[in-house]
């Protein structure tokens, strides 16, 4: 196993590979209908939760990369996006700059949840998933839509407040499951971490390191 | 997977994917540097009925089209009616129903796989910085092949999820089920390495 894959410069193996395909397929499972429930009724779509998962698990450069593959794959007409939309005509649509900033998205949540050689703690992951998540996806999204829409820049990020709570919902999801599968299943990210405390080492011992 | 593909026979489908793709595109560029006012909707409404009234495609597919584009028009119609007058709100609705329809025909009258040929040879001269065009196209078609699989693992894990009265919360769902597709990669990978994938 590599110590730190952030400064590997070299190609995809096929553990990576194979990486990258599952959780771009998880970000389209996602999207599946039959949707979620998050607090009591109401159903939301959670592929940005699997954005938000892809870039915090895989780190940035195969987080990104992720979602360029789910990207590519819609393009060629694959209804994979939420509500079975797909092919070019998301491209040119007024969401297309939030689905392009997904890939940025992944890129800075990777980068912070991974900036350190130590497990990446609540605050850390939190902070990541909410700049990354959101505010770097809005600021692909909300231009493009003005642009698209041709709706002034200012109301259109007025209009874009309406999915603010539902994307701090999943950025407090994706937080909790990425913090729980650190410590419940650390090989899912493929890295070993630096121990900082005594008890991370004990944790690392049990985990069979 | 069901594709967006409807088979058929006509001019749009005759034509190479590649021009498709620029031929389309630069309509809806077109399209989009239209002023916002009546008669600009107007001739948008002719474009796609020019577009979609050939041999092999018929105005009832542009129908189910727009049916299919509703909630985005109307999302988009009721923001800009808010700050907007009706004629700039509904030439800009128009334009955005207009480009999407238009970018449909591409995905409605060429396979997926044709397609996905299409970006390999469009990405061949990105060898050159250093990727590699037929790894890429690998990662692409095996997260097609990775994708019922994990549709399949993900109602599994709902499943036993209700069973166990969990109800459908996305958190009880989210740990399990990526443990598990985390795990089916490392399984994917040594396949793909036993096969000599580096």
């Amino acid at each position: 196993m590599r110590d730190d894959y952030r400064s590997s410069r070299r190609a995809l193996d096929a553990t990576d590979l194979a990486r990258v395909a599952v959780m771009a397929a998880t970000i389209a499972v996602l999207g599946l209908p039959g949707s979620f429930n998050v607090f009591g009724a109401v159903p939301i779509t959670a592929q940005s939760l699997g954005v938000m998962l892809a870039g915090a698990i895989l780190g940035p450069r195969l987080g990104a990369l992720s979602v360029v593959v789910l990207l590519a794959l819609t393009a060629t007409g694959l209804p994979l996006l939420a509500g079975g939309r797909g092919g070019l005509g998301v491209f040119v649509g007024p969401s297309a700059g939030y689905a392009i900033g997904w890939i940025a998205a992944a890129f800075v949540i990777g980068l912070i949840v991974h900036a350190t050689p130590y497990k990446p703690t609540v605050w850390r992951t939190a902070l990541g998933v909410v700049v990354g998540g959101i505010l770097v996806d809005y600021a692909f999204g909300i231009p493009v839509q003005s642009l698209v829409t041709r709706l002034p820049l200012g109301e259109t990020a007025l209009t874009s407040l309406v999915f603010v709570p539902g994307d701090l919902v999943k950025a407090v999801l994706a937080t909790l499951v990425v913090v729980g599968l650190v410590r419940a299943y650390p090989r899912a990210f493929r890295r070993t971490w630096q121990p900082r405390k005594q008890r991370d080492t004990d944790d690392q011992v049990q985990a069979g390191r | 997977m069901v594709t967006l593909y409807r088979p058929g026979d006509g001019p749009w489908y005759r034509l190479p994917t590649g021009w498709k793709t620029a031929l389309l595109l630069v309509v809806v560029l077109a399209v989009c540097l239209l002023p916002p006012t009546w008669w600009a909707a107007g001739v948008m409404a002719a474009v796609c009925v020019a577009c979609y009234a050939v041999p092999g495609i018929g105005l009832r597919e542009l129908g189910r089209q727009a049916w299919a584009a509703r909630w985005i028009v109307v999302v988009t119609l009721a923001g800009q009616l808010i700050f907007l007058d009706p004629e700039h709100a509904v030439a800009n609705a128009a334009r955005v129903t207009t480009a999407i329809t238009l970018a449909g025909l591409l995905t409605l009258t060429t396979p997926a796989t044709e397609l996905l040929d299409t970006v390999e040879r469009a990405m061949q001269p990105l060898a050159r910085l250093g990727l590699d065009p037929q790894r890429a196209a690998l990662t692409l078609s095996v997260t097609l092949s990775t994708l019922p699989v994990l549709a399949r693992l993900a109602r599994d894990v709902r499943e036993a999820q209700l069973a166990r009265g969990g109800g459908r919360s996305l958190r009880h769902f989210a740990m399990p089920y990526l443990v598990m597709v985390l795990k089916h990669a490392d399984e994917l990978g040594d396949a793909l390495a036993v096969r000599g994938v580096r």
